[in-house]
């Protein structure tokens, strides 16, 4: 491997050359190692305050039915789904809330409040009161804070609580939550037990919430409990906009990066074809002693795969360790919604694929001096003494 | 023939130019001996240097034919031609063209190298040629540290570790002192007596050409003068 080690001394005896072609391919690197970490980290931040706050699978009634019947049975049977961490079957209805003459719509939700918080940590919005309440005392309700204004209620205020066709009853307030969505101002929560006399029904449900230990686990839950006979959907079927615009965000970043190592590859090109001008003579000579074609190629692309590597390398361990350190870096202040730290995530496989998609990139790009430098006469090359 | 003949030249001719054609070569016969110590001389733009690009497959002519060793090397691939330069031919130029960032030792052992010989084994020749060419104490410096007739002797001794059958010299001394050229053709002679080598040189310096065994004289790309000198 004679020509490895040419393209070695050549960079090797162009120090000042190798190390700027090195560091301006590295700073790109490290550019997008970051940004990638940063987005890593800002998608994961999302999918906490979106998707870990949602039904990972929501189960239907089956067609044509408004409820699900026996859903004990289906409970049971999903539990014994791998990965499933949370079951809470909800009985959702429509009602008139009414308090001193004020009047809202709302959607009604009979939960259980263990089994609820086990799927969408309802406890955790909690601001006033409690959810346990809803258990405790009969014909109690949880309103969020914007129904409460609309309302003017307090807690320990009660709500006449009535629909066409539904058993009228007065709910008294135990707790007041904020989720932060437009929920809050059209979703109460009250007991399962509590809907289900408001409907005059016993035994039903009309959704069962599901939760899985992995966010991606859903779409394998979802296509089991399809076949116990029950219509169930992923989140990213229930929420496909997600999806869509984490994806074109992470794309558009990946792609303005990308071109930044673009362009610091054409300083390699550039620094190449310099080197091929200023060793012209030396390339007449190697191949005077015999040197094909072929291997004169291979050494100006070795230079060019050699430095991006050495860029690449460089650019995602100091891009990686920026991150780290940023992001166990406590601001004081608020950075995003509720968190006083920037979140990075650095993964392997990122900086695996950058160093890779690097390397190749400067194979590809040294190819071009290299062919120039390959398609030399030798007798004009070394030029006329 | 072509056991005693290791070149044989037929009715060669180089013509340069698009526009304004320069006939270099015009219709060259020549044959040379196995181990023969030949020298070219001639004005300049003679023709000597494109004879010579000829003869090493540095370049292909216009028309006709070059055996070396009784194959045809106009007709040789891209490949073969790679192959025939590294272990047939040996090149020695005006200036001595060393790769200026490795040292003695490593442009010596360079020809080896591309030939696929291990690098051990490579460093154990070339270090026994640069002794022969009397730079066994200055293997580890690199051209910018030598002078120019150590240079030239390293590139004598690069032309030469491959063990081929040709020795090509382009006024080889051309840009050394008289002293530095008598004793770069002393060494070119012993090697050629040791060696058995075919040595091809072009020469300004018509005191050197008379110490080889033949001349050829070059005039606007013919041959005007094939002497033999007596010995
Ligand atoms: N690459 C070239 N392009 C055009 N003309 C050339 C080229 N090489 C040599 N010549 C011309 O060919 C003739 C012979 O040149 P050369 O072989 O270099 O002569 P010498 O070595 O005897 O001085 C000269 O007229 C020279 O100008
Ligand atoms: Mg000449």
């Amino acid at each position: 491997m004679y020509e490895l080690f040419i393209a070695i001394r050549h960079l090797t005896s162009r120090r000042r050359q190798t190390f700027f072609s090195v560091l301006a391919v590295g700073l790109a690197v490290m550019l997008l190692m970051w940004s990638q970490a940063l987005m890593v980290g800002f998608t994961d931040v999302m999918y906490e305050k979106t998707v870990d706050r949602m039904a990972h699978v929501t189960v239907e009634p089956q067609e044509g039915e408004d409820y699900i019947h026996l859903y004990r049975n289906l409970i049971e049977n999903i539990n014994g789904i791998d990965g499933v961490v949370g079951i809470s079957p909800v009985l959702t209805g429509a009602a008139t809330f009414e308090y001193k003459g004020k009047n809202k719509n709302v959607a009604m939700q009979g939960i259980q409040v263990e089994a609820h918080d086990s799927v969408m940590f309802i406890n955790d919005n909690i601001i006033e009161g409690s959810f346990r309440d809803l258990e405790i005392s009969p014909n109690s309700v949880v309103v969020g804070d914007a129904l409460a204004e609309k309302l003017d209620v307090e807690i320990g205020d009660t709500i006449d609580a009535s629909f066409p066709e539904a058993n009228p009853v007065n709910l008294k307030v135990v707790g007041i939550y904020n989720s932060g969505t437009p929920m809050d101002e059209t979703l109460a929560f009250t007991s399962l037990s509590t809907v289900q006399d408001f409907l005059d029904v016993s035994n039903v449900v009309t959704t069962i919430l599901v939760r899985g230990n992995d966010r991606e686990r859903a779409q394998a839950i979802s296509e089991k409990i399809d076949t116990f006979g029950y219509p169930a959907s992923g989140w990213k079927e229930t929420n496909p906009e997600i999806i869509q615009t984490l994806k074109i965000e992470g794309t558009s970043n990946a792609i303005t990066l990308g071109l930044i190592i673009i362009i610091a590859s054409f300083g390699i090109v550039s620094t190449l074809f310099m080197v091929v001008m200023e060793k012209t003579k030396e390339i007449g000579m190697l191949m005077a002693m015999g040197v094909s074609r072929r291997s004169i190629m291979m050494i100006f692309v070795m230079e060019s795969g050699i430095l991006g590597l050495l860029g690449a390398i460089m650019g995602v361990t100091v891009g990686a360790l920026l991150a780290i350190k940023m992001g166990s870096y406590d601001y004081g202040f608020e950075v995003m919604a509720g968190i006083s730290s920037i979140n990075f995530v650095v993964r392997f496989q990122d900086a695996a694929i950058i160093v890779l998609f690097t390397f190749l990139l400067n194979l590809i790009a040294g190819i071009y001096p290299a062919s120039r430098a390959s398609k030399l006469k030798p007798v004009e090359a070394i030029g006329r003494d | 023939m072509s056991e005693k003949y290791i070149i044989q030249i037929k009715n060669l001719t180089k013509i340069f130019g698009d526009g304004v054609e320069i006939k270099a070569l015009d219709g060259v016969d020549l044959n040379i001996e196995r181990g023969e110590f030949l020298a070219i001389i001639g004005p300049s733009g003679s023709g000597k240097s494109t004879l010579l690009n000829q003869i090493g497959i540095l370049d292909t002519p216009t028309s006709g034919t070059i055996l070396l060793d009784g194959v045809d090397v106009t007709e040789m691939s891209d490949k073969k031609r790679s192959i025939t330069r590294n272990k047939q031919l040996g090149f020695i130029f005006q200036y001595h063209h060393l790769l200026p960032d490795f040292n003695a030792l490593e442009n010596v052992m360079m020809p080896l190298l591309i030939s696929g010989i291990k690098s051990s084994q490579a460093r154990k020749t070339a270090k026994e040629v640069l002794a022969e060419v009397g730079l066994a104490d200055r293997m580890d410096h690199r051209p910018n540290q030598l002078s120019g007739g150590q240079n030239q002797r390293v590139a004598i001794a690069r032309a030469l570790v491959n063990k081929p059958s040709v020795v090509i010299g382009d006024e080889p001394t051309g840009n050394l002192d008289s002293k530095a050229s008598d004793n770069i053709y002393e060494l070119l002679r012993k090697l050629n007596q040791e060696h058995n080598q075919t040595f091809i040189l072009v020469t300004h310096d018509v005191r050197m050409a008379e110490k080889t065994d033949r001349i050829i004289r070059l005039v606007d790309g013919r041959i005007a003068g094939n002497s033999k000198n007596s010995t």
